[in-house]
């Protein structure tokens, strides 16, 4: 019996390079999977919001978070003023929330440390100054005055066919925006602000400065709710 | 060996090198980032996480405290006469600061974002955001508001909008995204009209159009109000 022929050498070649070739081909398509995969997982994670976001929002939060935490701490001094002293304590601490309340509310005078923006400018709307109380406030803001003319949420900012009106008056330019409030936020915003105006070809001057004594003496006419009734 | 033989292994030794290079460059630059991207990620999510739970907390706690508080002075009030007066005072004070519970006849505003389109301007037209909310809580107030709160959450005298696209922060709250309920006390009638008016609010009317944004109106005998639960501090505000 004779032995099995031999695979003729140049076979066995073409062989061992097909193996290679595809031994290549895998690893390959291999690595392009892992990418591709690697890649979609990264994009699904990240979808809505960004890492750069997040880090503000965690900013945000933390900033938040302080303020509650002072809210809570000067509430619970209350209570325990509260519970420790008789109708004396009780009339002090209303004395003082009272006094609070109406500078809150634009009831009554106010000053302290913030900045005063002045901006000089032809066609801008009432949402232009909106939008400028609400940056201010977001910033910060304890009280606002707008030309003589205390501004707080729920104080109407509307446009007339005459121009700009806060609570029915007329606000002409140049408006000089007085705040009180944490005058290194405050600055910061302001800043801001004033150079995004500066690029607006309706804005003829944008500035700001920083005062040590900010004085408020406009004060807001509150109105009775007519509507609304306690829970 | 043949010539073309130990040639072939030279090519097939510099394409496995060539490959040995790539699979480590992917390892270190592909692979590895994205589990690090990944993990940072996690990260920063439990973080806010983690901040918006104590929020809630701290907001449930003011809001206790400040019940506390008006129950003690409730108990005062009934052993003195000045005691209730200012009492009075000061809950009349509170109800227009926010930090009163309030109901009444009134309007609410839905807001959904739309369809995403072709942006201009580099703005997702279709979101919501902070801006559209604050301009209907302008509009209500200027417009017979006595009251608004924001998706459970009460506009004080010292409230401000704030955020990204798509994102809503009012004061010391968590984010809020769309779909967002704006409820108004107040005239419930001139509300209506202001914003059933073609002329009022034309950034968002345009994008109802263009988007599909939803901003749905409707009115109610009675809207309900909660309390303002955060921070209502001035610390550099002085009175004369």
């Amino acid at each position: 019996m004779s032995a099995p022929p031999r695979r003729p050498a140049a076979a066995r070649r073409r062989s061992g390079r097909a193996i290679e070739i595809w031994l290549i081909a895998l690893l390959v398509a291999l690595v392009a999977t892992v990418q591709i995969r690697s890649q979609a997982e990264v994009e699904r994670s990240l979808v809505g919001t960004d890492t750069t976001t997040l880090a503000f929002l965690i900013d945000d939060l933390h900033r938040a978070n302080d303020a509650l935490s002072a809210e809570t701490a000067d509430l619970t001094q209350r209570k325990a003023a509260l519970q420790s002293g008789g109708s004396s304590a009780a009339d002090q601490e209303l004395s003082a929330e009272a006094n609070r309340l109406r500078a809150i509310e634009g009831l009554v005078p106010v000053h302290g440390p913030g900045i005063v923006m002045v901006v000089d400018a032809s066609g801008l709307q009432a949402l232009d100054l909106q939008d400028a109380v609400n940056n201010l406030s977001a910033a910060g803001a304890e009280a606002i005055d707008v030309n003589d003319h205390r501004v707080a949420m729920g104080v109407p900012i509307l446009q007339t066919p005459g121009g700009v009106t806060i609570d029915g008056s007329l606000v002409m330019p140049p408006w000089t925006i007085s705040v009180i409030g944490d005058a290194n936020r405050l600055a910061e915003a302001a800043d801001l602000m004033t150079q995004q105006m500066r690029g607006d070809r309706r804005v003829r001057q944008a500035t700001y400065r920083v005062e040590a004594d900010v004085r408020i003496g406009s004060v807001v006419t509150q109105r009775p709710f007519v509507y609304a009734n306690q829970t | 060996m043949s010539r073309s033989r130990i040639l072939g292994i030279f090519v097939v030794a510099a394409v496995a090198l060539a490959t040995g290079f790539l699979v480590a460059g992917q390892v270190r630059a592909e692979l590895l980032t994205p589990s690090n991207q990944l993990a940072r990620y996690q990260a920063l999510v439990r973080s806010v996480q983690d901040l918006e739970s104590t929020n809630e907390s701290a907001r449930a706690k003011i809001a206790a405290l400040r019940a506390d508080i008006d129950a003690l002075e409730g108990a005062a009030a009934q052993r003195s006469a000045t005691t209730q007066a200012l009492k009075d005072q000061v809950a009349d004070l509170r109800t227009h600061a926010g930090l009163t519970a309030l109901h009444g006849p009134g309007v609410e505003v839905g807001l959904a974002n739309g369809i995403p389109g072709p942006d201009q301007g580099g703005q997702a037209g279709y979101l919501i955001d902070y801006q559209d909310v604050q301009d209907v809580v302008n509009l209500l107030f200027a417009h017979g508001a006595e009251g608004v709160s924001v998706s459970g959450r009460r506009i004080t005298p010292l409230s401000a909008f704030s955020g990204s696209e798509g994102e809503v922060v009012i004061d010391q709250g968590p984010p809020l995204t769309a779909p967002i309920k704006v409820l108004a006390v107040g005239d419930r009638n001139q509300m209506v009209t202001a914003l059933d008016d073609p002329s009022s609010l034309p950034d968002l009317r345009d994008r109802v159009v263009r988007f599909q944004v939803v901003m749905a109106v409707s009115g109610s005998p009675d809207v309900k109000l909660p309390a303002y639960d955060s921070s209502l501090q001035i610390p550099h505000v002085s009175t004369p």
